[in-house]
């Protein structure tokens, strides 16, 4: 195939497009449905891989976290209720006892819970006990000011790290770095602000302050709550080793009797890896369902329109043949041109999807809040391969009509009228 | 007597022995040639006329490479079309033949530039010989001033021209003309003849079909075609010289 009618293809093509646009326009409509269901699908998941990856990068994916709870939520909640709490005790214990982490720190928690600050008071931030090695995890990465030291922990000083969004909230009454707030009436000295790690499925996590867990005790009280264990492994080569050993220690600790089931549960990221494959899952099955039938309408429609022109332009094909267009050129002309009918849909798919998406990323987080991890911008990835997808549509579409038109008699053809 | 020594001399270029074309409709048969035997040779003019259905356009076609005889054999320049692909017809007819059309059959939508340039574009050339090639057609065919016109914006004779200048573009070995004048008032299609006159003096092969005898005589031979059969093979001894006839 010669570059010459290549060219010479794709200028029929739009001269052809041109002088039917709202018919072309109708006819890749199904296509414009399509492609746009691919965009939207590529987007929301692409989204998600992105929580998941800023997910993995503040937990940490060589951590461990031994908790009454598990994360998977896969077992039965009430089960998971009956059994006894982490004492803090046995958390201390635990942490004292195992070997192969690098680190290993209790947590205490406290949902739900209110602060105060220059008489004005806020609700709803979790407040956690924890030991200064908190600063060494990625979760504990500091924004503004730092993070309690070894002494302050020690003696359990009345010093707090803000989370993000407890921040933010606290930002509208003046800078609280340096300032005391109150919780439950003591006073603490805000001394630190935790960089921003929330995604869609996690922003709990900016609305976690720290504290030395000595001071966490003397508010909150020292038991009645089930304390859990951050377990740094280092590196995740070690993660096989350190579940061994944590589990051993763990039933050793809370005296479980071989046979017995464990009444803990080691959780790690892989847990949020299942959370977000059944969410991905389900935004394929609804999307991958609308796609399909949306292209067969998409193919439908261009096939059509391509037969319709095929008929049109009989008399064409013939003049091309008479002066000496092979078989395959009137076959390409087709084609190209149902390609390039389906691109076009795609262009206008872009487009709508663009503002579609741009609106949605801005303005939706707004009243819900777990759609923040959506982007803004479509990733030209999947522009690229979303043309890609509806040139290949196109083609499909034309082939059948572009053949007919390929398999034309000249004779017959020149006898049209038209 | 001179002219006949061309035809004696000449190369051959269509060798055509005994062909047929038949067509079924249904279950009746249509011989539209029955059996035709036929040499042309180079820079001949050759006339072919006979009642509607005798099969005019069916040979011409034939030899145009546009379809393939039912039976029988077809040399061009000794090359056997009959066993030619439908890929090597269309080479054929895009190099070789350059068609005249009684309906002129332009490009409603594309300029008289766009419309000679036609074959050249899948002959392989490229843009700027394109154009340079289509321009020297259409000056001599006298529609230099035309070239950005649209077929609809042109009179018939006009339009013939501008098949005329895409049937001469490639330099072909013949012009086939199936009724070029059939569309055309007379003056016009004298004006058209005259073209194919001066082509055929500047040595190019030309084979007209027509009805009627005005037209019939600017050729050196005419063949007179009766229900597909050839009922008279000879050379025009009064061949008509153009120019003064047409300015008259
Ligand atoms: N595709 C076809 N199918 C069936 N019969 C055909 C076909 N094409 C031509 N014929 C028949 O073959 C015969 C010759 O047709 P052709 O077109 O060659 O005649 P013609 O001499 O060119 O006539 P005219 O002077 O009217 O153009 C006619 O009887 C016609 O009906
Ligand atoms: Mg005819």
């Amino acid at each position: 195939m010669k570059i010459n009618e290549i060219t010479e293809n794709i200028k029929i093509a739009f001269e052809a497009m041109s002088v039917n646009k709202l018919r072309s326009l109708l006819a890749s409509l199904g296509v414009v449905i399509g492609i746009s269901f691919v965009i939207l699908m590529g987007w929301v998941l692409s989204g998600l891989d992105q929580a998941l990856e800023d997910t993995f990068n503040i937990i940490g994916t060589d951590m461990l976290y031994i908790d009454k709870w598990d994360w998977a939520g896969g077992r039965n909640w009430k089960k998971m209720r009956q059994r006894k709490n982490i004492t803090y005790s046995q958390a201390t214990e635990f942490c004292e006892k195992i070997k192969s982490a690098e680190l290993a720190i209790p947590n205490a928690r406290e949902f739900g819970y209110k602060i105060k600050y220059k008489n004005e008071e806020y609700q709803g931030m979790s407040f956690i006990g924890t030991k200064w090695e908190h600063s060494l995890t990625p979760a504990g990465a500091i924004l503004i000011g730092r993070h309690f030291t070894q002494f302050e922990d020690d003696i359990g000083a009345n010093v707090i790290v803000l989370g993000y969004k407890v921040y933010q909230a606290l930002l509208n009454d003046g800078n609280p770095v340096g300032h005391y707030v109150k919780i439950d009436g003591r006073k603490f000295l805000v001394i630190g602000v935790i960089k921003k790690q929330g995604t869609m499925l996690f922003d709990f996590v900016d609305n976690q302050c720290f504290m030395p867990i000595k001071a966490f005790q003397s508010v909150f009280g020292r038991s009645g709550r089930s304390v859990s264990i951050a377990i740094k492994a280092g590196s995740i080569e070690n993660l096989d080793e350190i579940r061994v050993e944590s589990e051993g220690l763990m039933r050793q600790i809370r005296n479980i009797k071989p046979g017995e089931e464990n009444d803990f549960s080691i959780n790690e990221t892989k847990a949020f890896e299942s959370t977000i494959a059944v969410l991905r899952l389900s935004v394929w099955g609804v999307g991958i369902g609308m796609t399909v039938l949306s292209f067969i309408v998409g193919i439908i429609g261009i096939m059509n329109i391509m037969f319709v022109s095929v008929t049109e332009r009989t008399k064409e094909i013939g003049i091309r043949k008479a002066v000496g267009a092979k078989k395959r050129t009137i076959w390409m002309q087709f084609i190209v041109e149902a390609a390039i009918l389906s691109f076009f849909g795609a262009i206008i798919a872009f487009a709508g999807c663009s503002a579609l998406v741009y609106l949605t990323a801005t303005f939706l987080p707004e009243f819900v809040p777990a759609t923040a991890f959506l982007s803004p911008v479509l990733p030209y990835e999947l522009l690229l391969i979303a043309s890609f997808v509806s040139i290949f549509v196109g083609m499909l579409a034309g082939v059948i009509p572009a053949v007919r038109a390929a398999n034309l008699d000249p004779v017959e053809a020149l006898r049209r009228e038209n | 007597m001179e002219i006949k020594e061309v035809i004696n001399n000449g190369t051959t270029l269509i060798d055509i022995e005994h062909i047929a074309k038949i067509y079924q409709m249904g279950a009746e048969y249509v011989h539209a040639i029955r059996d035709i035997s036929l040499q042309i040779k180079k820079n001949d003019y050759l006339a072919i006329m006979g009642p509607s259905g005798s099969g005019k356009s069916t040979l011409m076609n034939i030899i145009g490479c546009l379809d393939t005889p039912t039976k029988g054999k077809y040399l061009f320049k000794d090359m056997d079309v009959s066993e030619m692909t439908d890929n090597d017809l269309a080479s054929i007819r895009n190099k070789e033949i350059g068609f005249v059309f009684q309906t002129f059959n332009l490009l409603a939508r594309s300029t008289t530039l766009k419309n000679v340039e036609l074959p050249l574009i899948y002959g392989g050339y490229g843009a700027s010989l394109r154009h340079e090639k289509a321009m020297k057609a259409l000056v001599d065919v006298g529609l230099g001033d035309r070239v950005n016109h649209k077929p609809n914006e042109l009179s018939g004779g006009q339009r013939q021209r501008v098949a005329v200048a895409r049937a001469l573009v490639t330099e072909p070995s013949i012009i086939l003309a199936d009724e070029p004048t059939g569309n055309l008032d007379s003056k016009t299609g004298l004006e058209i003849m005259n073209l194919f006159n001066e082509l055929w003096k500047a040595g190019n092969t030309i084979i007209v079909v027509t009805h009627e005898e005005e037209v019939a005589r600017f050729a050196k031979r005419i063949i007179k075609l009766r229900d597909g059969l050839i009922e008279n093979d000879s050379v025009n001894h009064e061949q008509r010289s153009l120019i003064e006839d047409s300015q008259s």
